[in-house]
């Protein structure tokens, strides 16, 4: 798909380094489809193991709202994780230099 | 008391020394630095800090804990547990990544790199002192769990099984410190997840299997123990929606922010020591997925134990439930791989508190405030010190647990509710400082006093249910870190500014990308 037509997509999956530092609505949907599915595996999975059905199916939902968290927020964690580790060295150094009282600002 | 067969023994010793073989071996590891010693090179894969992160969180208290809300509860007791799972939702995907991107070894460190100035040193040394004793009181209350466990199987003292286990554990944790955590707590996680599937469905279907708890629980008049949502009105009653949604609200918001559980700080060591931002969300995602699948199975199981054993009045002893139905119903052979998985539970949760304890003594007091130039093989031997020091702290602790549980339980769960929202703020709003951090955890420590048991006591306030004890003290809190941030000077814009750069959290930041843009430490773009 072009830049113009990831632009337009509902759901972004191809992310620039910069692009992706942004907090965006993917985040936003991936959090909230973690926790929905999370809370269906729970419901679910207590009731299917006592045979309900519709434990059964809230259970595969679950799984289906999980599998749809992962869609939407990998892509971007990818760009993310690959854009940092270019920079982590140099933030070590900072992080390391603080503990030391090697550098003050 | 369990009978225990020469084959229940050889999975005993099997596992112990497998256990202790298996950290010992990455003793070479573990010395390296103290990096190793602590992150394990901060290069594991996901699926590590994952299984780390079940293993830490099924301690030996763990199945008591969840046996005795689905006892006294029903499955709506379940809710009680749902609570880290809920908030791991939402934190891994926000505050994990941010957490990641500090790079602070501890929650102690990050103060140094959120706030500046004399307010983040304070910072930094309470946290670190807080942090040092929590973990002593979670090995000793964790110890002491262990303890009455013996008690049931073998008709030990309780003391004995405080000290034998958090010996034992201590030796691979002395020896290869985070790499032997994390390694025997893939092993671990995979037999305690692997027995707890067996017990339960074994426990299941000594109870009848499915249909038959269902039935009985209807002829007993007990089917709403069967219904999650079965709530005793909005705000009356032993389980209030109010309730509920406060748990919500604490979960999801909670997420957010950082060290709004005390889980946080075990987890925040998993997270640096991922190899990758993603593979620090993918850690805790995944880990927290595999306790909900747990949960579900103790749920069911415990349904089947009040089927059988409804009238168990004494709290103490409707939580061994769990341990009961392992011991009573497994067959010979099959009590010493229990057991082994009891010990399994136990030591990945001993082995991560009595480093996680060290790390903080290590590298935030030692390193930090006594000697800044110490080597590493002095930062890795201050490790191994630290960490026999809080063996013992836990075991002197533990001895005291039955007079000081009420209150230190209070202290924690209190010191939780008070410094909620200074939690989040710390992570959503560049205005928020070290003051009013600082204010607030202060403030808490008396207020958390009045309003639960001083002014009670006094009849000035009723007794108050927890979830509003929770908004009250969030209130309180307010009032004081509020204008204590407002009323002293913002941190110090270039230090805010690096700091963005590096973790780019989410929430009302402008000034502070305005200034690292101008810096040239971002883009416009990033």
């Amino acid at each position: 798909m072009s830049a113009k037509g990831q632009s337009r997509a509902f759901i972004r999956r191809e992310w620039t380094a910069d692009a992706a530092q942004q907090w965006t609505k993917e985040d936003a949907l991936a959090a909230a489809l973690s926790l929905t599915s999370y809370l269906l595996i729970i419901i679910g999975g207590t009731l299917a193991l006592l045979l309900n059905v519709v434990g059964m199916v809230i259970l595969a939902t679950g799984m289906v709202t999980a599998a749809l968290t992962y869609w939407i927020i990998d892509p971007k964690l990818r760009a993310v994780s690959a854009d940092y580790e270019t920079k982590q060295k140099k933030f070590l150094e900072r992080v390391e230099g603080i503990t030391r009282w090697e550098s003050r600002e | 008391m369990a009978q225990f067969t020469p084959l229940d023994w050889f999975w005993v010793i099997a596992f112990l020394v497998l256990m202790v073989g298996c950290g010992v071996l990455f003793y070479r590891l573990g010395q390296r630095s103290q990096s190793d010693f602590f992150l394990a090179g901060r290069g594991l894969p996901w699926w590590l800090p994952a299984s780390s992160v079940f293993a830490t969180h099924t301690a030996t208290d763990t199945p008591m804990f969840v046996t005795g809300v689905i006892y006294q509860h029903g499955l709506r007791g379940i809710w009680y547990a749902t609570l880290f799972p809920a908030w791991c939702a939402i934190s891994a995907i926000v505050s994990t990544r941010i957490y990641r991107r500090s790079l602070a070894f501890s929650q102690a460190e990050w103060q140094s790199l959120r706030f500046g100035g004399l307010g983040s040193e304070l910072m930094r040394g309470w946290m670190t002192g807080w942090a040092i004793f929590l973990n002593m009181f979670i090995l000793g209350w964790v110890g002491m769990a262990m303890g009455k466990v013996c008690q049931l199987a073998f008709g030990w003292p309780t003391w004995w099984g405080l000290v034998i286990f958090s010996s034992v554990c201590a030796i691979y944790v002395l020896a290869a410190g985070y790499w032997g955590v994390i390694i025997t707590d893939f092993q671990q996680g995979v037999i305690a997840f692997s027995s707890i599937v067996i017990v339960s469905v074994w426990a299941i279907w000594a109870a009848g299997g499915p249909k038959t708890i269902t039935a009985r629980l209807h002829e007993m008049n007990q089917a709403w123990r069967l219904d999650l949502f079965h709530f005793t009105g909005f705000a009356s009653g032993e389980f209030p929606i109010a309730w509920f949604l406060t748990m919500l609200v604490f979960a999801i918001l909670g997420g957010v922010g950082m060290a709004t559980t005390i889980d946080w700080f075990a987890e925040a060591q998993r997270i640096q020591s991922a190899r990758t931002v993603r593979d620090a969300s993918y850690g805790i995602w995944a880990g927290t997925a595999l306790i909900l699948i747990r949960d579900s199975l103790w749920a069911v199981a415990v349904l089947g134990f009040f089927t059988l054993y409804p009238n168990i009045a004494s709290r103490s002893e409707a939580e061994m439930g769990w341990y009961r139905m392992g011991f009573e119903f497994l067959p010979a052979g099959m009590v010493g791989f229990f057991f082994a998985t009891i010990l399994a539970i136990h030591f990945s949760t001993i082995s991560s508190h009595l480093n996680l304890g060290a790390l903080y003594a290590t590298r935030d007091l030692y390193q930090h405030y006594i000697r800044p130039q110490a080597s590493e093989k002095q930062l890795v031997r201050m490790g191994r010190l630290s960490t026999l020091v809080i063996l013992i702290g836990s075991f002197l602790l533990g001895a005291m647990m039955q007079e000081i549980t009420k209150w230190l339980i209070f202290a924690l769960w209190l010191m939780a509710a008070g410094v909620w929202l200074p939690n989040i703020l710390q992570v959503v709003w560049w205005r928020f400082n070290a003051w009013g951090y600082l204010s607030a955890w202060m403030a808490n420590l008396g207020m958390s006093w009045l309003v639960v048991w001083v002014l009670p006591a006094y009849g000035v306030i009723p007794v108050l249910p927890d979830y509003l004890q929770f908004w009250t003290l969030l209130g309180l809190g307010l009032i004081v870190f509020l204008p204590v941030t407002l009323l002293t000077k913002p941190e110090d814009m270039g230090h805010l500014a690096r700091f963005y750069a590096m973790t780019r959290p989410v929430g009302w930041w402008g000034p502070v990308r305005r200034e690292a843009i101008r810096r040239g430490l971002m883009t416009e773009e990033g």
